[in-house]
């Protein structure tokens, strides 16, 4: 963190867990710079699910992807803004105490992006976790199940694999070193060859044992079948739904504070996905995880999750309560989007879609991204740039960027 | 499915035991797919036999002290025909028996192509995982130097290596390194690049790992299965190519290697005493062949695009 930025306050208020403001994200093309993130803002309130929903190349993903800086750079440039997040540990200043500086919450609040290589591997897997769009290719073919769950827990949770093998009180120094390091897999070749004998050998096959245990434990929680037997198998031999379900595992194994969904369910087929669903917000409900749930299905959002953010071509659009979104759109876009949606309720006719193209993000011109499309469009749209508000007097969490509700 | 959950908690005593089969049986099935191929089959065998003979020079021929590696000289018994007493396959123009020629050969030709492609396989996945993995300008410089290395035909610049260097088996040795290794740099290269993008590595990376673990674990493993492939090639081309420079004489003389032999016996070949020549010639080809034909099979068994008959 830069010497500047430790000194100002960060402000986030008690109940939200991560906050993302005025995210800028582009990349480097040969034609020019692709503006991807465009001042996008949002908000994750603490035990909640926000869904950000938007058609393909808005910039959902890479909004996503910010949160774990997992955007190469280069082509990748960080433009601008800050995704401040919650951590667990206590505040620099008042030690836990609340003070104005960590804005009464006693917890440190950091910005994901200015956080060093070090410091963000400390936060991955533990505090923040991801799953993937498509679980067939997130997992290593060349490791069994067991081992690639097994890395979450060695990583981050050793004192807990040292308690499960029932060690954790009666090691004493060079015994509880070399038995981390293990549990690390960060042992050299003396220590590899001092473990293969006694009394280290018992000692790590009860410490075999207790990964065994954890990871069981983590797979049952996805309601996988026999975790035990799947578990030593190869990704290649599971169906797409279980390798989904290793990964929700191995995913909420640490039980993170903040868990990123990147279209978890759009490689599954229907009657999967539904159990997937279930499965996320079950679990979510039971950890009072936060979960941001990426998706560009609007109605599965409305099933599952609390909050909504609409995207549209590198900006947010519109955003609240998902229920008053679904009702109540604002936006000329969210319009579209439900219109699009088929529906049991209505009588049966062809669905309306939005006309035309998402617009080219290289080097955008000033003025609303939806004005092309737009069938509501002012003589302004064109020229100025919409801004986030407050539209109606009922709901302040209602926000539309559109210049009909001026 | 709520079924099956609960079963499953009960079964966890039988664990050990389950894990254990599962493997027996992936590494039955992998063995099984590899003896499919008949080909493969003929070549494993002929590679079998090369390294048992290999292993049991010492007792197949009385070793020659003080070094066993230099052929036995029979002055009186020069030029005999094969199936002559004390010599099976006949002598050469020297003396030298051509028997014990072929089978010291495949010791010869056996710690050759160990060491070399041991060595280049190192050199070249150290270097290629280094392009592949820091890329830019690193990348950049170290492919062009590869690219110099593959302008010249592999034949004629490790014949310019080792000429400079002066006629000795260990600058055959050498010679095929400097050459050999920059195949293994240019595969290893792509297949780190391909192997960086899986959603696997972004999956390792977001659960916390450090850069070296994600190498170790998730990069390397799986880019390893085209060199193995070309490692098992090599060992039949890289006898080929010794052989070849041994027998333009770029070997210390008199060293039991098949290259060697068959310049030696290639004077008497025109006055009818083929076998000095053949027998060695036809051990360098036999090698040759089987490595090829083992590792053709390892590549259909390995290659990513028939895993699904897997």
């Amino acid at each position: 963190m830069s010497p500047d930025t430790a000194n100002t306050p960060d402000l986030l208020p008690e109940n939200l867990i991560s906050s993302v403001t005025d995210l800028k994200v582009y990349f480097q093309s040969k034609q020019g710079m692709v503006h991807s993130v465009d001042g996008v803002s949002f908000d994750i309130v603490d035990g909640e699910m926000m869904g950000l929903v938007g058609e393909t190349g808005c910039g959902k993903s890479v909004t996503a992807r910010s949160f774990m800086q997992l955007i190469q750079t280069p082509p990748g440039v960080l433009a601008g803004g800050k995704i401040q997040f919650k951590s667990q540990k206590n505040c620099r200043k008042c030690e836990g105490a609340k003070c104005d500086f960590c804005s009464n919450t006693g917890k440190q609040i950091l910005d994901l992006l200015s956080l060093s290589e070090n410091e963000i591997r400390e936060l991955r897997g533990e505090r923040i976790a991801m799953i993937f769009q498509d679980p067939g290719k997130a997992l290593n073919p060349g490791l069994t199940i067991r081992t690639q769950l097994a890395e979450v827990f060695q990583e981050h949770r050793e004192n807990d694999v040292l308690e499960k093998a029932g060690l954790a009180n009666n090691l004493n120094g060079i015994n509880s070193y070399l038995l981390k390091k293990y549990i690390r897999q960060e042992t050299n070749l003396i220590s590899k060859i001092v473990l293969k004998f006694p009394p280290f050998r018992g000692l790590l096959k009860k410490v075999d044992k207790a990964i065994n245990g954890l990871v069981t434990k983590a797979l049952a929680e996805t309601q996988i079948p026999n975790p035990n037997k799947i578990m030593e198998r190869y990704p290649h031999e599971l169906s797409g739904g279980m390798k989904q379900r290793v990964m929700i595992a191995q995913a909420i194994a640490c039980n993170p504070d903040l868990l990123i969904a990147d279209e978890p369910t759009t490689a599954l087929d229907v009657t999967v996905q539904a159990r997937v669903l279930d499965l996320i917000k079950d679990l979510q409900k039971r950890h009072k995880t936060s979960v941001l749930y990426i998706s560009h299905d609007l109605s599965l959002v409305r099933r599952i999750c609390d909050k909504v953010a609409v995207m549209y071509a590198g900006k947010i659009v519109e955003t609240g309560d998902a229920e008053t979104i679904f009702n109540d759109p604002k936006h000329p876009y969210t319009k579209g989007l439900i219109k699009a949606l088929p529906s049991m309720t209505h009588e049966r006719g062809k669905l309306e879609a939005i006309e035309g193209m998402v617009p080219e993000l290289i080097n955008p011109k000033l003025g609303c991204r939806f004005a092309s499309r737009c069938k509501q469009k002012k003589s302004n749209c064109e020229n100025n740039d919409p801004e986030l508000k407050v539209v109606s007097n009922k709901d302040k969490s209602h926000k539309v960027s559109c210049f009909l509700y001026e | 499915m709520k079924q099956d959950f609960q079963t499953s908690a009960v079964a966890i005593e039988d664990l050990n035991d389950s894990a254990f089969k599962v493997r027996l049986r992936r590494n039955f099935e992998i063995i099984q797919n590899v003896l499919e191929n008949p080909t493969t089959v003929i070549g494993l065998v002929i590679v079998i036999l090369m390294l048992l003979m290999a292993l049991f020079a010492p007792i197949i021929t009385e070793p020659n002290m003080p070094d066993p590696y230099q052929m036995p000289r029979d002055w009186q018994a020069a030029r005999s025909a094969p199936l002559t007493p004390g010599h099976v396959l006949g002598t050469t123009n020297r003396g030298g028996d051509v028997f014990y020629g072929v089978v010291w050969g495949a010791r010869t030709s056996l710690k050759l192509s160990l060491i070399v492609v041991s060595l280049t396989v190192v050199v070249g996945v150290i270097i290629g995982s280094v392009a592949g993995i820091v890329g830019g300008k690193v990348d950049e410089i170290l492919m062009r130097v590869v690219d110099v290395f593959l302008s010249i035909p592999e034949l004629i610049f490790a014949l310019a290596i080792a000429a400079i260097l002066g006629p000795s088996f260990t600058n055959i040795i050498l010679a095929l390194v400097v050459v050999f290794w920059v195949k293994y740099a240019r595969i290893m290269r792509a297949q780190v690049i391909r192997i960086k993008q899986r959603d696997y590595v972004d999956a390792a990376r977001v659960m916390g790992d450090s850069k070296m673990q994600i190498y170790l674990k998730d990069i390397l493993p799986n880019s390893f299965s085209p060199v193995m492939v070309q490692a098992t090639l090599d060992m039949g081309n890289i006898v080929l190519v010794g052989a070849t420079l041994s027998f333009i004489g770029l070997s210390e003389a008199g060293i039991a290697e098949w290259g060697v032999l068959v310049s030696e016996g290639q004077a008497g070949i025109s006055a009818g005493r083929w076998w000095a020549s053949t027998f060695p010639g036809l051990m360098v080809f036999l090698w040759a062949l089987a490595f090829n034909l083992v590792g053709d099979g390892l590549r259909d068994v390995l290659d990513p695009r028939t895993e699904t008959k897997r």
